[in-house]
């Protein structure tokens, strides 16, 4: 093994565990620390007590689709409000703000709500967000203070994507990996300073994903592919062409056992492709589930996701489906109907469900159907952003920039 | 008389060698303006199993090459793709052309299809002025062709069930229509100017609309809201609304229109070197007097409350009560006697966004023999898209405008009359 070698097995190593000093419940970055959307706590199954769920507290944080990060104690989050987003640290325990940093920043609201719409990355003592139109900040975790910032599209020439950057840092080793370019933007994490860029295309929405195995790639997204890069180069291995209307190749894509699942909205569908030696090979294509901006979860040999298209008024309700799909068919085993599009997360074998207007529903995540055992209106107006559960709390928010943490421990 | 079990099984063992007899003619079908409702369009065309899908053409390459995958996902079709109609129709030679472009290329683009011997599928309304609306109807006539318009709600089935019930007195005598599209909203800030995205055509998009610096607030998907492409909410929405209303009246058009809107809360329209904001009206109540009622429409993008339980719609008010025409909602009658029932039917609407192009596609199909009239024809789409086009030139000019329905004039206003037409941009020219 080469000393090279060694160092990315051990730069792997430290993403799957979250890195040093966070505990198992921690949820440092988007999607979780495996980048599955799964959690590793144990959560509520039981039916609510008539008045819903025991909320711990609240907090306003402006506009946005920003979910949330959760490390030692502390929430991270952004929002937008007075035109600028402000990245958010909390208090995990009572909500109170510990720090936060604003920036000038446009609130974008065409055909949504507008506001940030990534998750703030938590590497160790540092804190990595990025707004829409590319404002790239590290903060020292502990006290907010801006250790270094850059600005993609005026430091770099990245194009800014049609509905600005929304796919959250990657950090990985000594490096920051950003969905920027057609294939992916590496910055040293100490300092910002550019190791590699892609050509100048717009990227897609998804966050940079490492690909199990010992070639150590990354998977980024552009407006129109899939494609794997070696980080430490930023040399592409390969690309799945994937063409979604207004480049909105957004959901994450989800890999395991050699295999690859995509599944973008505008009607475009799902695939799974079997990768590792050689160019992708198609297993299953199908318009089966189409999730146009939240990922999918897979739990057992079973894909979870929400299929259709938001609606692109603000304020107005698309009926949508929940959708249960084997993973090695893509065959349907059921659907179960949503109010609007929302987001789908998953612990302890159950399946957390945001429903786009604000409803939250916990059962069990099963091939034979889904039954909650625990439903209750939690928010109002739209839900796009990923519930987070860390600490037994539960972290959800709607489009207006309302916060909630909501007890979900086991009793 | 019912049918024997005998005669039954005799029918039912025909048909599908009726069916098998009579292989479906494939028509050679080709779209201009690719994006969302141009692919909605599409889809139908690809289901019924009438079309083979030969050309697509946009002006935006990304959007052209999303198209063409879905097309090829649905079909397994390779449609060519054009970024400039003109080559389309010159070396594809379409029998059937979709457009769904934005408003300001309709006519140009419908009259250059029908010219080239394509039956036309247009989205409304027609024209994005009154007399490209007539330059359209008068090639369509010339051509001989068909000319079948995305109004929808001509053939939904709760909107001809309704139209069923008023028709039919349900009630009573209708004195007034009040329209209305309301949905929530607030202050716009403007948006910054940028260059095009690699692969739009800008210079074409705009076409013989002025030039104006490119924005992400207008594509895609936003033109509605800017008066040099859309005519705002009474273009988009209005036109359904007014549609049903010329649907359930004998009279063919009103004798004096008046609006009145502004941007009190969106705030005032800017564009410049820098930034610029949509200039539709943020809200509008436009007046259509006809004979033998009064015709209202109101619009507002702002103030979304439950004070009011329908907020997108028609309401008929007759001495019997008020039929609601809604969308999702489906139509409902409200008695004036508080003892009768309330009449409510559901929508059937094909979803996820909530139309009826299935059944208007079939009934384009079924007119292309020529033995009927589409259901929503060039003729009698001309005369409701002309109704929000002259609600605009109102609000423009700030007074009424007295409308010659037979003629197809502005009578005693000259100012008002010049906006039947606007400038075009060189080349283009002004059709009719």
């Amino acid at each position: 093994m080469s000393p090279q070698h060694r160092f990315w097995t051990g730069a792997a190593l430290a993403l799957l565990l979250g890195g040093s000093s966070l505990s198992a419940d921690d949820w440092p970055r988007w999607r979780g620390p495996a980048q599955n959307g799964i959690s590793a706590e144990s959560v509520w199954g039981d039916a609510w007590p008539a008045g819903g769920p025991k909320i711990l507290w609240k907090a306003e944080v402006g506009v946005g689709f920003s979910s949330f990060a959760v490390a030692a104690g502390r929430v991270y989050t952004i929002g937008n409000a007075s035109d600028h987003d402000t990245v958010f640290c909390l208090d995990a325990e009572n909500g109170k703000v510990l720090w936060y940093h604003p920036y000038p920043a446009e609130l974008g609201d065409k055909f949504f709500e507008g506001g940030p719409t990534s998750t703030p990355t938590v590497d160790g003592d540092r804190v990595y967000a990025i707004g829409r139109a590319g404002d790239l900040f590290c903060f020292q975790a502990s006290s907010g203070k801006v250790l270094w910032s850059k600005q993609l599209s005026k430091d770099f020439g990245i194009p800014v994507p049609g509905w600005g950057f929304g796919g959250s840092p990657l950090a990985l080793g000594t490096q920051l990996l950003l969905n920027a370019g057609e294939a992916g933007l590496a910055l040293d994490k100490t300092d910002g300073h550019l190791l590699w860029k892609s050509a100048a295309a717009e990227s897609g929405y998804t966050t940079p994903l490492l690909l199990p195995g010992d070639d150590g790639l990354v998977l980024f997204s552009s407006g129109k592919a899939y494609l794997a890069v070696d980080p430490r180069t930023g040399k592409e291995a390969w690309r799945v062409k994937w063409v979604t209307n207004y480049g909105v190749n957004a959901a994450d894509p989800i890999v395991r056992d050699g295999q690859m699942f995509l599944s973008t909205g505008y009607g475009k569908g799902a695939a799974l492709f079997a990768i590792g030696a050689g160019e992708p090979r198609v297993v299953w294509q199908s318009r089966v589930l189409r999730t146009q901006i939240n990922p999918a979860v897979q739990v057992g040999g079973f894909l979870y996701g929400i299929d259709g298209d938001a609606a692109s008024e603000p304020g107005a309700l698309q009926k949508a489906q929940l959708k249960c799909v084997e993973f090695a068919t893509g065959v349907e085993k059921w659907t179960f109907p949503l109010a609007d599009v929302g987001s789908v997360s998953a612990a302890d074998g159950k399946l957390l469900v945001l429903s786009g207007d604000g409803e939250l529903l916990i059962g069990p995540a099963s091939p034979e159907g889904f039954a909650p055992t625990s439903r209750a209106k939690v928010l109002r107006g739209r839900c796009w952003s990923v519930p987070v559960l860390s600490g037994g709390r539960l972290f959800c928010r709607n489009a207006e920039g309302q916060v909630l943490s909501i007890d979900v421990k086991k009793p | 008389m019912a049918l024997s079990r005998r005669q039954f099984l005799a029918a039912g063992a025909a048909a599908p060698f009726i069916l098998a007899a009579r292989p479906h003619r494939k028509y050679r079908t080709a779209l201009i303006g690719s994006g969302w409702w141009g692919k909605n369009i599409l889809n139908e065309a690809i289901q019924a199993g009438q079309s083979s899908v030969v050309a697509l053409c946009d002006v935006d390459a990304g959007t052209l090459e999303a198209a063409a995958d879905h097309v090829k996902g649905l079909s397994g079709e390779s449609p060519k793709t054009y970024g400039d109609y003109r080559e389309l129709l010159d070396k594809e030679k379409p029998e059937i052309v979709i457009i769904a472009t934005p408003d300001h290329w309709h006519a140009l683009t419908s009259i250059a299809a029908l010219k080239a011997g394509a039956h036309v599928f247009v989205e409304k309304p027609t024209g994005h002025t009154v007399q490209e609306s007539r330059a359209m109807l008068n090639t369509a006539k010339e051509s001989g062709k068909v000319v079948q318009v995305g109004l929808h709600r001509r053939i939904g089935p709760h909107h001809v069930s309704a139209q069923k019930f008023l028709k039919e007195g349900g009630a009573g005598a209708i004195g007034m229509v009040r329209l209305f599209a309301h949905y929530g909203g607030g202050a716009e800030k403007p948006s910054p100017n940028a260059p095009p995205p690699d692969g739009l055509n800008w210079d074409l998009y705009c076409g013989p609309s002025a030039l104006r610096p490119f924005c992400r607030k207008i594509h895609p998907g936003g033109w509605r809201q800017f008066l040099d492409f859309g005519n705002g909410q009474l273009g988009d929405w209005g036109v359904h609304w007014l549609d049903q209303v010329l649907m359930w009246t004998d009279e063919k058009f009103p004798k004096r229109i008046f609006s009145s809107g502004g941007r009190p809360v969106k705030g005032p329209a800017v564009l410049n070197e820098k930034e610029q904001t949509t200039d539709a009206p943020d809200h509008q109540v436009a007046v259509y007097e006809f004979e033998s009622f009064t015709c209202t429409w109101e619009h507002r993008q702002f103030g979304d409350n439950q004070a009011e339980k329908h907020q997108i719609g028609a309401y008929f008010y007759g001495t019997k009560g008020t039929l609601h025409i809604g969308w999702r909602d489906g139509w409902t009658f409200y008695p004036s006697n508080g003892k009768e029932k309330m009449i409510h039917q559901d929508s059937q609407l094909q979803e996820p966004d909530g139309h009826n192009l299935k059944l208007l596609w079939a009934d384009f199909l079924a007119s292309l023999g020529g033995a009927q009239a589409p259901v929503a024809s060039i003729e009698r789409a001309h005369r409701s898209s002309v109704l929000p086009l002259l609600g605009m030139i109102s609000l423009r000019t700030g007074r009424s405008i007295a409308w010659d329905g037979e003629k197809e004039t502005i009578q005693g206003d000259p100012e008002a009359s010049a906006l039947l037409r606007r400038p075009y941009r060189a080349p283009w020219i002004y059709p009719g």
